[in-house]
């Protein structure tokens, strides 16, 4: 069992800091790939997922770059086993890595043996294949479990699999801290497609995107309300992009116009998970 | 089994054309039409699909012959039994025809015996109709099954085009030999924008946002490394008339550009070919 610790002094960011902007990669590939009744993965989205690993993941690391900004890639453990040469060029751009279930597992719908079992091989794959120690996690489909597993097995900095608030907050439990990162349900997931594919899918089962415009103005209006809020108050924008959606050419655009619109704004930062930790810390000092 | 050998990412398109652009309609009469429950005909879909076999055909060849561009056709073999005069128009246009199913047969888990039925009667049909050699494919509902590769390749084809996960052409070895993927996408597909019953989500205002989108990335990223740009485009859906202006705005804007050059599928294929 967790607890959440307040605050010590007003939450604040630290000086010239006025939106924090965290950009993840979810880089997943076809792992969620949607699988038929007859046990057969579906061979349309697994291949449309696929672009992910194989282009999509590439032409994201290339906008980051070309802005100078960095970000957190999350990224599933069999995501780095198939494509590690993407998963080695993030960590040398620098970027921060966090941890995405091994296989985009759904937890919530998985035993706390079970979902120990995957966070633990996941850890493994990232420290065999990349060296690299995990200190962040995200879950899409969290457990009731999840947070106490992080905190009672492993030795996690953060985790952003919650979506139930606009700031940081910190949890002890297990003779250890975390911060909770909350991400927002504006994701390109959520603005690009109706990723819910039915299941069966229909005949009509296919992707159904909203056009690039849409997705940029949507970006655009929650960076609006966020900036002007940021005048009075801590804000954060937790920005969610998928490696198989915005690393699409027409919707990588989106992105890119975006950051560009985000810089012009004095105190705004494209910053990791880690860097907002570090940050939102200092609010916890005794 | 078909093996991927890797992406042909040292394709080099000929002189002077910096991004080739397959425009690619996908034409059926409503055989993908799902039946109501009962095994009735959905009339009111149906017809919506329908409607590009006797209409949203004839506008687009229009459109794509006042503009001197030529493209691939994807046919069902029954919609070619049905309306063949479109086919055989876009044969005469210069226009290149390629299987997409008989009766939009989905086979992702089909024998390989039916699947390589299907196939052979769909090129039969095709090539009886339109008197063009069938040499291309794309599955229907873009599901391929563990076989269809090695089928088409057994069947003499030379390229299929049913995958979505690449930015450039892959090469596959199959039971027949070399077979030319040419991966497509469905995050620009007209059915998403302006199909129905679809979300029709943006109306032809968004499906020109997403093909100029597109082509925007594309051509900016084909400055320094080797991209293709392909576009699945449904008849029923592109072929009506405020779709139909989009398509012909959107190719009236890259055809001012020279080192844009609008390519069939086959075309594409053979300029893979001469690198490997």
């Amino acid at each position: 069992m967790w607890i959440e610790v307040p605050l010590t002094q007003q939450g604040q960011w630290p000086k010239g800091v006025r939106l924090p902007i965290i950009i993840s990669v979810h880089h997943q590939s076809e792992e969620a790939a949607v699988v038929f009744g007859d046990g057969q993965v579906d061979p349309f989205d697994f291949s449309e997922r696929q672009y992910g690993g194989r282009r999509g993941a590439w032409r994201l690391l290339e906008i980051l770059g070309k802005h100078n900004v960095l970000g957190t890639w999350i990224i599933c453990g069999a995501t780095v086993e198939k494509y590690p040469d993407i998963s080695r060029a993030v960590k040398k751009a620098g970027h921060a890595i966090a941890g995405h279930t091994y296989e985009h597992e759904m937890m919530c719908n998985y035993p706390p043996d079970q979902e120990l079992r995957l966070i633990r091989k996941t850890v493994q794959v990232f420290q065999d294949q990349l060296g690299e120690n995990l200190k962040g996690w995200r879950t899409c489909f969290a457990s009731h479990h999840t947070i106490d597993l992080l905190l009672e097995h492993f030795d996690f900095d953060w985790d952003a699999s919650i979506w139930n608030d606009d700031l940081p907050y910190m949890i002890e439990g297990y003779g250890k801290k975390l911060l909770e990162i909350p991400f927002s349900s504006y994701s390109d997931a959520a603005l690009a497609i109706q990723i819910t594919n039915p299941m069966p899918p229909t005949p009509y089962g296919t992707w159904h995107s909203n056009t690039p415009e849409f997705i940029l103005k949507a970006m655009k209006s929650q960076f609006d309300a966020l900036y002007e809020r940021g005048a009075e108050k801590p804000v954060l924008m937790p920005l969610t992009v998928h490696d198989f959606i915005v690393g699409r050419p027409s919707r990588s655009l989106v992105l890119d116009e975006f950051i560009t619109y985000a810089k012009q704004f004095e105190g705004v930062v494209f910053a990791t998970h880690d860097q907002v930790r570090s940050w939102w810390m200092q609010n916890y000092k005794q | 089994m078909a093996k991927e050998i890797g992406t042909i990412s040292d394709a080099r398109w000929p002189n002077g054309v910096r991004l080739p652009v397959a425009l690619t309609f996908e034409h059926q009469s409503g055989e993908g039409v799902p039946l109501l429950p009962g095994d009735r005909p959905n009339a009111m879909i149906g017809g919506a699909v329908q409607y590009g076999a006797r209409a949203g055909i004839w506008n687009i060849l229009e459109v794509l012959d006042k503009l001197n561009v030529k493209a691939t056709f994807f046919v069902c073999g029954t919609t070619a039994e049905k309306y063949p005069d479109a086919i055989r128009a876009a044969v005469e246009a210069g226009h290149e025809i390629a299987g997409m199913s008989y009766s939009f047969e989905r086979i992702r888990t089909a024998h390989p015996d039916r699947e390589r039925t299907m196939v052979r009667k769909t090129v039969r049909v095709l090539e009886d109709i339109s008197g063009a050699r069938i040499r291309g494919w794309r599955c229907p509902d873009y599901r391929v099954s563990p076989q269809t590769l090695d089928i088409l390749s057994t069947e003499g084809f030379a390229w299929d085009s049913s995958l979505l996960n690449d930015d450039l052409p892959c090469l596959f070895d199959c039971t027949g030999g070399k077979l030319i993927e040419l991966p497509f996408t469905t995050s620009t597909a007209d059915k998403t924008y302006v199909g129905y019953p679809y979300p029709m989500r943006g109306g032809p205002d968004g499906l020109a946002n997403v093909w100029q989108s597109e082509f925007e990335a594309l051509y900016r990223e084909s400055e320094r490394t080797t991209r293709f740009m392909i576009l699945s485009i449904q008849t029923w859906a592109t072929g009506r008339p405020a779709n139909v202006r989009v398509l012909r705005q959107f190719i009236e804007r890259l055809v001012t550009k020279n080192d844009i050059q609008f390519a069939r599928c086959a075309e594409i294929a053979a300029w893979c070919n001469s690198k490997n």
